[in-house]
């Protein structure tokens, strides 16, 4: 990737005229945001909203352990089902690509059918309907399960693109050299796959993680949960409410830059072969 | 409960609520992608305090679960005396996390644009908004038709967070859950929406895979 | 990740200089003392008792008591964060219910449940009691047993502070109305005032939020609920008219026809003869409301 970014391309650099509107906007643009802000600002400040009684609770150690205990909920949440998702997408995509005309349109159509559900549709689902059938499963899995559900056939679809893009040269290098189907497939295909798509499913666990913020519906202790018992207690609900999304956004955006970088790292470090691929 | 008795007595609902998804879906996409134009353009143009800006808002609403997003624009929001009628309020989450999704993939349809193309206007003597508007959104648009669809598909299943308000018509979520409070609808009153949602899906699938092959650059 | 990481410290600093400015408001909380007091002289059933019902000796024999609960009911069962300890009048009755069969009110464990949630979690044997202002009803009746009544409620209507309009359950026609969701709120606002627009909310914050912002008219609930909002918030709301509706006996939700209802009811019975449930009720509602006289306890078993 030599070619310049198109941002970069879009302007040439800029003479003393154009330079000059350019400082002349970014004042401009300046003065606007700074507006917004201080129009957020006061909207704060006119309601009320910066008075300390609705702030006191998050000097307390106290207040961010049972936040911190919610967002340990969370997150074993998130990276269990990311891990049933991955098991789950793993089976459908080996189905799709190998298994029988039967079995292949069965994962086709139950890779579709995740896909093309609501989250929420399955969480309902095992809010209202598991605990007919006398299936006991706590609230952890009830939210767990339906957020892995829901994200298989996206992980199952990832895969699927990577081990496509693994170049058939190989393939049929690997038969010449008589290894067998199941073989080829774990040493020499799925290791390489899994390094193209190690970055969507990084991304994968950000929607996952997302997801799990319905956790409430079943009563699952989760950050979002939690936030709720600290607003029942301190009737604040814009400032925990405002905390908690900060928190997730945070912590999002740190997993997208993750999967960024090691996007970066796999494209850097792999063989011309696989970069031509 | 069987799928006839169900849809005897709440076939109708069933249809208002399909309409409301596919209104919301609808309005939220076009909303969306409208938005998701602007913050690309904001992202690329020369003024750096817009560019930070259109980072920044694609980083928050990249980034934020969407019942932490609707919970602020319901319940929060009205405490600093702004308050929205609740299909609004789902209406405006529906857009704003898109729309964010709908900037990353126009930046990366961006990406596919020759910089030679970009050149050979300036040599003819446009201007950035020239550039941007005949030149690089027509063709990122362009190259960006299944990444849009996958948006839309994405959409759909966000407008599913109508269920978390009292909306009037219901969508095809909150019906689910209206039903079971009331009568056992079972596993048939969730078959239902999730067939609807699933052609629905199919549907724009099919729709953005035909435009696809209208309008791909062959490179 | 660095810059992240400072991003975060600025905000922490920020908000540990506003919080700093201020102490803990003087809000309707519980008298923590004498709650855990209370609830740490409670009775101790014998061993006899306990082994002539099934239903205890099996609580007994896990050592545990599975309770269905909430942990945001500011009044019934609430956390706080900062001592982990649950209070309020359901909570102290399954706490001293839990110290009745095995000596120490802390071995229960809580399950969360919503008013939707309370009958699965029982008939799917996920807890041993559910004690979560839960209204007998004929209803609920066909699948599970309630112990009690332990408490005896009315309906009564919530509105915004100077609301002329509404004056009581005759003039909510028209009105939006909100309703806590699968509580007897919606069936009893059909009944008294049919021509209310209804709207079903997921909990009390939540609905009593869209009256004070507007988005409803009027709120039907609990009057002690209410009692509670008016309270907390001086100034805010108003009760409209007098308690109406009938009246709404709270039960302990156990499994069908389980023989833990003679158990419980005997319980019952004898912390009101005691003076614990005067002491509790006292504790987590009548100091909490303004309600000086307590109220007669509920005939229980009835």
């Amino acid at each position: 990737m030599n070619r310049p970014e198109i941002q970069d391309v879009l302007y040439e650099a800029p003479g003393p005229k154009t330079r000059r509107r350019i400082r002349l906007f970014t004042i401009l643009a300046l003065l606007l945001l700074a507006g917004l802000l201080a129009a957020i600002v006061r909207q704060f400040a006119v309601t009320g909203q910066f008075q300390p009684k609705y702030w006191f609770f998050f000097a307390r150690l106290t207040t961010w352990r049972f936040l911190g205990e919610g967002l340990v909920t969370t997150l074993g949440a998130a990276l269990v089902g990311s891990a049933l998702a991955f098991g789950m997408g793993f089976l459908l995509m080996r189905g799709k690509i190998r298994g029988n005309p039967v079995l292949r349109w069965l994962c086709t159509a139950l890779i579709e059918f995740t896909r093309g559900v609501p989250t929420l549709l399955f969480i309902y689902f095992f809010f209202l309907i598991v605990p007919g059938t006398g299936w006991k499963l706590s609230a952890f899995w009830k939210i767990t399960l339906p957020c892995a559900i829901s994200a298989c056939g996206v992980v199952a679809e990832a895969l699927r693109s990577g081990v496509n893009a693994v170049p058939k040269g190989q393939r049929e290098a690997a038969l010449s050299l008589g290894y067998r189907e199941t073989k080829l497939f774990y040493r020499i295909i799925f290791p390489q796959a899994i390094r193209f798509v190690i970055p969507s499913l990084i991304a994968e666990l950000v929607i996952v993680l997302k997801d799990t913020t319905f956790a409430s519906i079943v009563s699952c202790a989760d950050l979002m949960q939690n936030a709720k018992v600290l607003i029942s207690n301190y009737d604040a609900l814009l400032s925990i409410y405002l905390v908690v999304a900060v928190i997730y956004i945070l912590i999002n955006y740190m997993l997208n830059r993750l999967s960024d970088r090691v996007a970066r790292l796999l494209k850097g470090g792999g063989s011309a072969e696989r970069r031509a691929a | 409960m069987s799928i006839s008795a169900l849809l005897t007595q709440y076939g109708d609902r069933y249809l208002q609520a399909l309409f409301a998804t596919w209104r919301l879906t609808a309005f939220s996409f076009f909303g969306a992608v409208v938005i998701g134009i602007v913050i690309t353009v904001l992202r690329v143009c020369p003024i750096s305090p817009l560019r930070v800006f259109g980072n920044f808002y694609v980083q928050v609403f990249r980034n934020i679960p969407g019942a932490a997003l609707l919970i602020l624009l319901v319940y929060a929001l009205p405490y600093l005396n702004i308050v929205f009628p609740y299909e609004i309020c789902v209406l405006i989450a529906t857009v704003l996390i898109p729309s964010a999704f709908c900037s990353e993939h126009l930046m990366s349809g961006m990406n596919t644009i020759h910089p030679g193309q970009i050149e050979a206007a300036r040599a003819l003597g446009m201007t950035f908004f020239q550039i941007i508007r005949r030149i690089v959104i027509p063709q990122a648009l362009r190259s960006s038709v299944l990444p849009m669809t996958n948006l839309m598909v994405a959409t759909m299943l966000t407008t599913s967070l109508g269920s978390q308000v009292p909306l009037r018509p219901q969508e095809l979520t909150g019906i689910v859950s209206y039903i079971n409070t009331r009568s056992a609808g079972g596993v048939t009153a969730f078959a239902i929406s999730a067939a609807l949602y699933c052609l629905t899906a199919l549907f724009i699938g099919a729709l953005g895979g035909w435009i696809d092959r209208k309008v791909r650059i062959l490179r | 990740m660095k810059k992240i990481l400072s991003v975060i410290a600025a905000l922490a600093l920020l908000l540990f200089s506003i919080s700093a400015l201020a102490e803990a408001p003087a809000a309707t909380a519980i008298d923590k003392a004498a709650f855990d007091a209370l609830i740490a002289s409670g009775p101790v059933a014998e061993d006899e008792t306990v082994a002539a019902s099934t239903w205890a000796s099996a609580v007994r024999e896990a050592g545990i008591l599975r309770v269905g609960g909430t942990r945001t009911s500011f009044l019934f069962s609430q956390l706080d964060e900062t001592d982990n300890g649950i209070r309020g009048f359901d909570a102290g009755l399954y706490e001293l219910l839990t110290r009745y069969i095995l000596g120490d009110e802390t071995k229960y464990e809580l399950t969360q449940v919503n008013s939707s949630t309370r009958e699965s979690v029982l008939t799917s044997g996920q807890v041993d009691a559910v004690f979560a202002t839960y209204s007998i009803t004929p209803s609920r009746q066909e699948v599970i047993s309630f112990a009690g009544p332990y408490y005896t409620s009315q309906q009564a209507i919530l509105v915004k502070a100077g609301n002329q309009e509404i004056t009581g359950v005759d003039s909510l026609a028209d009105k939006i109305v909100a309703t806590q969701a699968g509580s007897t709120g919606p069936s009893i606002l059909a009944e008294f005032a049919p021509d209310a627009i209804a709207q079903e909310f997921e909990d009390d914050l939540q609905a009593r939020t869209a009256v004070e912002q507007g988005r409803a008219d009027a709120y039907v609930t609990d009057y002690t609920l209410i009692l509670n909002s008016i309270v907390k918030n001086p100034g805010a709301y108003a009760v409209a008219g007098d308690v109406f509706g009938p009246l709404d006996p709270y039960g302990i939700g156990l499994p069908k026809d389980s023989d833990g209802v003679a158990f419980v009811n005997a319980f019952l019975n004898r912390l009101i003869e005691d003076g614990t449930w005067a002491k509790l009720w006292k504790i987590s509602l009548g100091e909490r409301t303004g309600i000086e006289t307590v109220p007669q306890a509920p005939t229980v078993g009835e």
